[in-house]
């Protein structure tokens, strides 16, 4: 019997050798923003925590490499995680010289592609086990347990962006929650007002061509210039409307980042409704009428779930989309994690753009792993096919 | 009784059905039957209103049509479809208590109906009824259709090509359930099909329509004995005529005195089935047996053929 390579192996193995030899795993530096040094994996664990790791890594990789069980990857993949995971930590603390605050360890490109090369190999995995949606849910339970426990545990304390977190833990949850209020505010706005206009698209084949150009158009106009289209119309509204401005509303700030996202969001809604209710069997339709359905007994009872599992993904994009957008709103003071982004980019200090990324790129990630398991939760009770 | 006075359906300057008029006894079973464009489904859907007519009106046990809303007319008739148009997102239970829960009957109600029309149907409703339609064969989706049109107790029901979607055997099997339904409940039904055959078999009475005019309105035995037009004519096919007449009647009407050798066939099996035994099997007459078994007399060749000749 010949050995046998996995073809998304090879290139797990690839990136692994080349992470753990060759590109530097964790980077010091003298003080926050000047440039930093390389450290390989032996010099910035101490002995024998460096060559364990080694050894992990090169048998995780040689499992990745050959055609192996599924259980012997997935162990693989979540050991070699774990560990990089775990002593990331110990080389903070073990870099840091004695009494030095100022000095930041932060992980570097072996560590992030080690990262990347085991997460591919444990994404590769879950999928071929084809888990259902609430085993999804469940590993990515598991996984964000298992990062609170590292967080709680203070096994990262050294590392230069939890450093960077230390000095500005209130602001965090407060800019954390401003995010999720901007994301999901204006995703239900955007449900709220998207699907009425989508229903009403459908119905009065006039004006979906109209709007859905609009909302096209609207999708286009790159976000910076959005904000800045709406500051006039929204200074005008809290000049002149009285108490809007005692709402919030202004020409800068949250008002117009919320409209901003809302605006975005309206497209894949309305669009996902129109199609998603096109989709429905005319023939099902044409029972319901005969059945003697009310217009609105057909909506509710009929078109609409039928049609539910398109606006679902329709939701999951907008979702998706509004959470990266949102670090955005940060630049006309609307708040939220691209606080921290643009602060770092301002002071050139990497640690605390990704003290505003990282977070961000997690939520999107996570909703989309739950909107996923929603969306087929949803939609495998029902068949597409209605005649015989 | 529906009274069906001078319909007229025009979209723009065509007329899809040109002034029709007949007159739908109760308790019978009349089949429309047209090529694909004659108008026969519109004039199905005029009398539950899916359709409003240009003129004309339709009168239900004296009632005209238009006296209630359309929703509410539209409940009080059944109304079953080519490819069912069952709810793919609701069970099979719910998909035949849509009516009844539209009507506002009180659950345990619904459930003794729906319950009481599945083993009508042959279905087991603890069995099938929690499945979903799309875990159904073609055969149960159809029988689901049936059952979701009768579920109210409707006086008439509306079939628009009801059996279209099925394969020959299964859609003779379900031909001979709608005969039984309509015996048990009395229901007035009136079918659509594009298929002669389908009529004379099902039909009390067949209204043949072309590009929108009722060409003839008759019992199938006039149809085939007397094509109003070449269309008809066309439409009945002029090979099997004797074969469709024949199939009309039952072998009891048949049976001549005296006995024959060889395998027998019931009194009620039809007078077609009873030739085409003798010819494939090479006899001259059979014998025939009543339902306890017991022989009655015989039918002939020769005494089938002068019955398949054209009526004087």
């Amino acid at each position: 019997m010949g050995i046998r390579f996995d073809k998304l192996g090879v290139v797990i193995a690839a990136i692994t050798a080349y992470g753990a030899f060759l590109a530097p795993f964790a980077t010091f530096r003298a003080n926050r923003i000047v440039a930093g040094e390389p450290r390989s994996i032996l010099e910035a664990l101490p002995s024998p925590a460096g060559l364990v790791l080694l050894v992990i890594l090169v048998a995780a990789g040689l499992v990745a490499l050959f055609k192996t069980p599924l259980a012997a990857r997935l162990g693989a993949s979540a050991i070699a995680l774990v560990s990089l995971a775990l002593l990331i930590g110990n080389a903070g603390s073990y870099l840091t010289p004695e009494g030095n605050t100022f000095a930041r360890i932060s992980p570097a490109s072996g560590f992030w592609l080690l990262i990347f090369a085991f997460t591919l190999l444990l994404a590769d995995v879950l999928t071929r086990l084809q888990l259902s949606p609430v085993g999804r849910v469940a590993v990515l339970g598991i996984a964000a347990a298992a990062v609170w426990l590292l967080l709680a545990s203070g096994q990262w304390d050294s590392l230069s962006i939890l450093k960077e977190y230390a000095n500005r833990a209130d602001s965090f949850w407060n800019e954390a929650k401003r995010h999720v209020q901007l994301a999901l505010g204006s995703l239900a706005a955007a449900v709220l007002v998207g699907i009425p206009l989508g229903i009403l698209c459908h119905r009065v084949e006039a004006l979906r061509a109209g709007v859905l150009n609009v909302l096209n158009i609207v999708q286009t106009i790159p976000s910076i210039a959005l904000f800045g289209i709406l500051i006039a119309p929204l200074g005008w509204v809290a000049a002149n409307v009285p108490g809007a401005s005692a709402l919030g509303i202004r020409g800068i700030g949250a008002a117009p980042s919320f409209v901003a996202l809302f605006l975005y969001s309206l497209l894949p809604v309305v669009a996902n409704t129109v199609v998603g209710l096109a989709g429905v069997p005319r023939i099902a339709n044409d029972a319901a009428r005969g059945m003697g359905m009310t217009g609105w007994q057909r909506l509710s009872g009929v078109e609409f779930p039928l049609a539910f599992p398109v606006i679902l993904t329709g939701i999951r994009i907008v979702l998706v989309q509004n959470i990266g957008l949102a670090t955005i709103a940060a630049l006309i003071g609307g708040g939220g994690f691209g606080v921290f982004v643009f602060q770092g980019v301002g002071q050139t200090a990497m640690d605390l753009v990704l003290l505003g990324a990282v977070p961000t790129v997690a939520l999107a990630f996570a909703a989309a792993i739950i909107l996923d398991a929603v969306v087929e939760q949803v939609a495998t009770r029902r068949s597409t096919t209605v005649a015989a | 009784m529906i009274e069906i006075e001078n319909i007229t359906k025009r979209y723009g300057d065509a007329a899809v059905v040109d002034d029709v008029s007949m007159v739908i006894e109760p308790h019978t079973l009349t089949v429309i039957v047209g090529t694909s464009g004659s108008g026969k489904t519109t004039l199905l859907r005029m009398i539950n209103r899916l359709v409003e007519p240009t003129s004309g009106t339709i009168k239900l046990d004296g009632v005209d049509n238009r006296s209630v809303p359309g929703h509410e007319l539209r409940r009080s008739i059944g109304y079953a479809i080519q490819g069912n148009g069952l709810f793919p997102h609701r069970t099979v239970a719910q998909n035949i208590g849509t009516v009844p829960l539209l009507l506002g009957w009180d659950a345990a109600r619904i459930k003794a109906r729906v319950d009481e029309l599945m083993s009508l149907l042959q279905l087991d409703p603890a069995a099938f009824g929690p499945r979903y339609p799309h875990e159904l064969s073609g055969g149960q989706q159809q029988r689901v259709g049936v059952a979701r049109a009768l579920a109210a107790e409707p006086n008439v029901l509306l079939m628009d090509e009801p059996f279209g979607a099925l394969d020959p055997i299964i859609r003779t099997k379900a031909q001979q359930d709608l005969l039984a339904i309509q015996k048990r409940f009395g229901t007035t039904i009136i079918l659509v099909t594009h298929d002669m055959e389908e009529a004379v078999h099902l039909g009390d009475r067949i209204a043949v329509m072309d590009a929108g005019k009722l060409i003839q309105y008759a019992s199938p035995a006039e149809i085939l004995a007397k094509p109003a037009t070449g269309f008809v004519e066309t439409l009945v096919g002029a090979s099997d005529r004797p074969f469709k007449l024949l199939s009309l009647g039952e072998v009891r009407d048949a049976v001549e005195p005296g006995s024959a050798d060889g395998e027998g066939i019931a009194a009620e099996a039809s007078q077609r089935d009873a030739l085409a035994e003798l010819l494939w099997s090479g006899r001259a007459a059979m014998p025939v047996t009543s339902e306890d078994g017991t022989a009655i007399g015989r039918v002939t060749v020769q005494g089938l053929v002068k019955r398949a000749a054209r009526p004087q």
